[in-house]
């Protein structure tokens, strides 16, 4: 029973991590219709700034925040502009998800040859502390990230629904024709969305980098947990995909604590295989499109 | 027709290269180039005719690895040749495991179906590392050591990897020439509305899916035997999985040759940088830029592009056609 | 006359938005039936649910005495319902014959066999001359204007032979030799025994071609009847105006 609620709280903990990760996946989704498969990549790069901010400036994690966003925020902007702009619409779906993939893979490529391979992890004095609440404990690092990811999706949500970025943005979301029928620019908001994606992806990698050990190749395990998170909560849904969140971590750690750890790296593919199974479009799809 | 001569053409020069007293290096770079081009033409078979982009190939090809592996684990051989005749059960193993992943992810769009794809990679890999009993985990999988002679060791694989060529292409060519390349092209063209009319979608694509990634398993138990040794960040590496995709995209999706010319390219290409640079770091960074250079100039892949630019030539020579007129009926 | 489609107490809602509410209608067999209304009256809705590409919130949709209500798409196709779509989707990549080859509807033991057979060659050419497309039967139909690709369309769906078609504003986009072809193939189908059911926008043509006319507004149908009353009827005049 110790183990199972110790993992329930972990996994709500981490749970957190992965809502910021995924909403930034699901923002881009839902702005461009595309699945951004170098999302992963995009954490890890900003774990590395992070860690590079850490090892060259003592620069603390999270302070590194703002300066890893705006970076990796004009990363963002530029492969949308150079890679999937000049795509054709009719191309777009079918090839934006291997352009994606091959950014991805062009990032991890970028990141071995500058950090070589060896596995690196943010060690703050802070990053073995931790409390103990009723004989449970919590690791601090965990608590800071899950607060972390908390007021950035605060700030998310400020910004999505009270500047007129925001607005711009959720009108080309539930409508692309009229929005830019009412002036939106669809091309902007695709570039200043994908922007944002990757910043969101650049916050969550400084806490990834202080959480786990990582390398260039971690961004598969980490877009693979993403995309069955994105599924679950309902491709389109940012509530559901932070909902996804906390349910898929929770599993894992939930697994990892009373099963064992090797098993809880499968958790998130069965998940994926049992809503592909039972419920297709996730607990709060929107309507796929195609159809009508 | 033209296209039934070139076909013997090119495999009668398959057949007699070898015979030519090559040096190893270059028998060792053909196997290589034949292995991705049996696996770019089965990969061609569902990303390129289905228009379903699969990214977990590469997870197939170190299914078939290790299915091999397990198959003659601790045994010797005798003539050499009884890896080859299990084979197709290998290439069985692999279609029976894709038959349900299929089946699971190719029902709703292809988005789902790439995540599934690529998520399976993963699984697969981990995997590998994980599964100490069947796969010797980092340590590696040893196979026996065939006794084919030394001066003509390449041989054998490189006839096995044209017959599987021969088949890749064969059903290529099949597919295109029957009702299910038909669907396969309704399919990807408009699937909404292929189902809405009745189209058998998820039949074809589920067939399509299982037997490329069949092909592609047996590829993989090609390579086991080959090198004799397999570690698993070689079996199940994305690397391959990105290469015959761009492979496939460079010559021409849903073509029958586009993506032999593709692997002829980029996996000479490749072989003869290994011997410069070496380290895969540089692979990835290469393979992705040159991928992402083609999206971006050259989406339709050469032998599209060749084709369109012959036809519009020739289009300009001839006298102008007549104007289109509505058709009153 | 019995009727070959009813739907009952049909009901979608988008969001807040109750596009469809409680609809109860039905086409009678043999009949060319137009559905009009203002935007908004959920006349597509109620299209893209009989044709199974959305399904209701509640109520029943019964076709030729069975109830197919949530049936999807390609089933319905099967069983003799057709639509088309107001965009004219056809298969661009594909020839004009296999457009048609590749809407005849085939079984799984078919697939293997060629990709056009002698058969289906005549079938399609058929029609084909029928439509006045024998000449294009070779070029892909990404070629096609606009006309020619809703004429294809048309064509299509009939390959199945089927026994109810929904038509998706077929004169949206094209011009009035157009129109006219279309409204004689209509009929021309019609007197051989298939049932329409046409949602449209210009009058004109519904009034010429269809009869009865069902009139939606705000998801239900306020009116049914002849095209003469249609006219006249103060509901739908109210409905149209606004009141």
């Amino acid at each position: 029973m110790h183990a199972l609620i110790q993992g329930v709280i972990l996994g709500i903990l981490t749970g957190g991590v992965y809502a910021l990760m995924a909403s930034g996946q699901t923002l881009i989704f839902g702005i461009m219709k595309v699945i951004n498969l170098a999302q992963g990549a995009m954490v890890i790069l900003g774990a590395y700034l992070a860690y590079q901010l850490f090892t060259s400036f003592g620069i603390d994690p999270f302070l590194a925040i703002p300066i890893t966003t705006v970076v990796m925020f004009w990363l963002g902007v530029a492969v949308q502009v150079v890679f999937l702009r000049p795509l054709r619409s009719e191309d777009r779906s079918e090839l934006s998800l291997l352009i994606t993939f091959a950014v991805a893979l062009l990032l991890e490529g970028i990141m071995s040859v500058t950090w070589n391979t060896t596995h690196r992890s943010i060690n703050t004095s802070y990053a073995n502390g931790s409390w103990t609440v009723l004989g449970y404990q919590i690791t601090l690092v965990r608590l800071w990230a899950f607060v972390l990811s908390l007021g950035a999706l605060g700030l998310l949500f400020l910004l999505l629904n009270r500047t007129k970025f925001g607005r711009a943005v959720r009108a080309t979301v539930q409508n692309p024709d009229s929005a830019r029928l009412l002036g939106v620019e669809a091309q902007r908001v695709s570039a200043l969305g994908f922007g944002l994606g990757a910043a969101t992806a650049a916050a969550a990698g400084s806490v990834y980098g202080l959480l786990y050990p990582f390398n260039s190749g971690s961004h598969y395990d980490l877009i693979s947990r993403l995309l069955s998170i994105v599924v679950l909560g309902g491709i389109g849904s940012v509530g559901g995909a932070m909902i996804a969140a906390v349910i898929v971590s929770t599993s894992s750690a939930i697994v990892a604590s009373t099963v064992s750890p090797a098993w809880s790296e499968m958790t998130f593919f069965v998940i994926l295989i049992l809503v592909l199974l039972i419920r297709p479009q996730g607990l709060f799809g929107t309507v796929g499109r195609g159809s009508i | 027709m033209k296209s039934l001569v070139r076909g013997p053409v090119f495999f009668g020069l398959l057949i007699v290269l070898p015979l030519f007293g090559l040096q190893h290096w270059v028998l060792n770079m053909l196997v290589f180039v034949l292995m991705f081009a049996v696996m770019s033409s089965a990969w061609n078979l569902v990303g390129g005719l289905a228009g379903y982009p699969s990214l977990g190939h590469a997870a197939f090809f170190g299914i078939g690895a290790y299915a091999l592996g397990s198959l003659f684990k601790g045994q010797t051989v005798s003539s050499g040749y009884e890896p080859f005749l299990w084979l197709p059960v290998v290439g069985l193993i692999g279609a029976l495991i894709g038959w349900p992943i299929a089946v699971i992810s190719m029902r709703t769009r292809a988005d789902v179906f790439a995540i599934v794809t690529i998520t399976f990679l993963f699984v697969v890999q981990t995997l590998a590392f994980n599964l100490h009993g069947i796969t010797g985990g980092a340590q590696g999988l040893a196979l026996p050591i065939p006794p084919f002679p030394a001066a003509t060791f390449e041989q054998p694989y490189y006839y096995v990897l044209v017959l599987l060529l021969s088949v890749a292409m064969g059903l290529t060519f099949g597919a295109a020439r029957s009702k299910v390349g038909l669907a396969l092209s309704a399919v990807r063209a408009d699937e909404d509305k292929a189902r809405g009319i009745g189209v058998p979608t998820t039949g074809v694509k589920v067939l399509a899916f299982s037997v490329s990634v069949g092909l592609t398993a047996m590829v993989g138990g090609v390579w086991a035997y080959y090198q004799s040794f397999i570690y698993p960040q070689f079996a199940v590496d994305p690397l391959i999985t990105i290469a015959i995709v761009l492979m496939t995209f460079l010559g021409g999706r849903a073509t029958l040759w586009g993506p032999i010319l593709g692997a002829g390219i980029l996996e000479t290409g490749q072989q003869y940088l290994a011997y410069e640079l070496g380290g895969s770091q540089f692979y990835l960074i290469a393979y992705a830029m040159i991928f992402l250079l083609i999206m971006l100039f050259l989406p339709r892949g050469i032998l599209p592009t060749l084709v369109e630019r012959l036809r519009r030539r020739r289009s300009s020579a001839a006298p102008a056609p007549a104007p289109r007129m509505e058709t009153a009926a | 006359m019995s009727a070959i489609l009813t739907v009952d107490g049909l009901t979608k809602t988008f969001g807040g938005v109750r596009a469809v509410d409680s609809c109860t209608l039905a086409v009678q067999e043999g009949s060319i039936t137009g559905l009009i209304g203002p935007n908004g009256s959920g006349k597509t809705t109620v299209f893209n649910i009989i044709t199974g590409y959305l399904r209701a919130d509640a109520g029943a949709v019964r076709f030729a005495g069975r109830d197919v209500t949530g049936h999807d798409t390609g089933r319905l196709y099967r069983h003799g319902l057709s639509r088309t779509f107001q965009q004219a989707r056809v298969f661009p990549p594909l020839t004009v014959l296999e457009n048609l080859v590749a809407a005849g509807g085939y079984s799984w033991w078919q697939l293997f066999r060629r990709r056009i057979t002698p058969a289906d060659r005549t079938r399609a050419e058929r029609l084909l001359d029928e439509f006045g497309l024998a000449a294009m039967a070779d070029v892909p139909a990404a070629e096609l204007s606009y006309g020619q690709r809703k004429l294809l369309e048309f064509a299509a769906v009939l390959m199945s032979e089927p026994r109810l078609v929904l038509l998706d504003e077929p004169t949206a986009g094209v011009n009035g030799v157009m129109v006219d072809t279309m409204e004689r193939h209509v009929r021309a189908r019609n007197a051989a025994g298939i049932t329409f059911l046409i949602v449209e926008h210009d009058m004109t043509f519904v009034m010429r071609l269809c009869d009865p006319i069902v009139v939606l507004d705000a998801g239900r149908p306020i009116f049914s009847g002849p095209p003469a009353e249609v006219q006249s009827n103060d509901l739908v005049l109210d409905a149209y105006l606004g009141s």
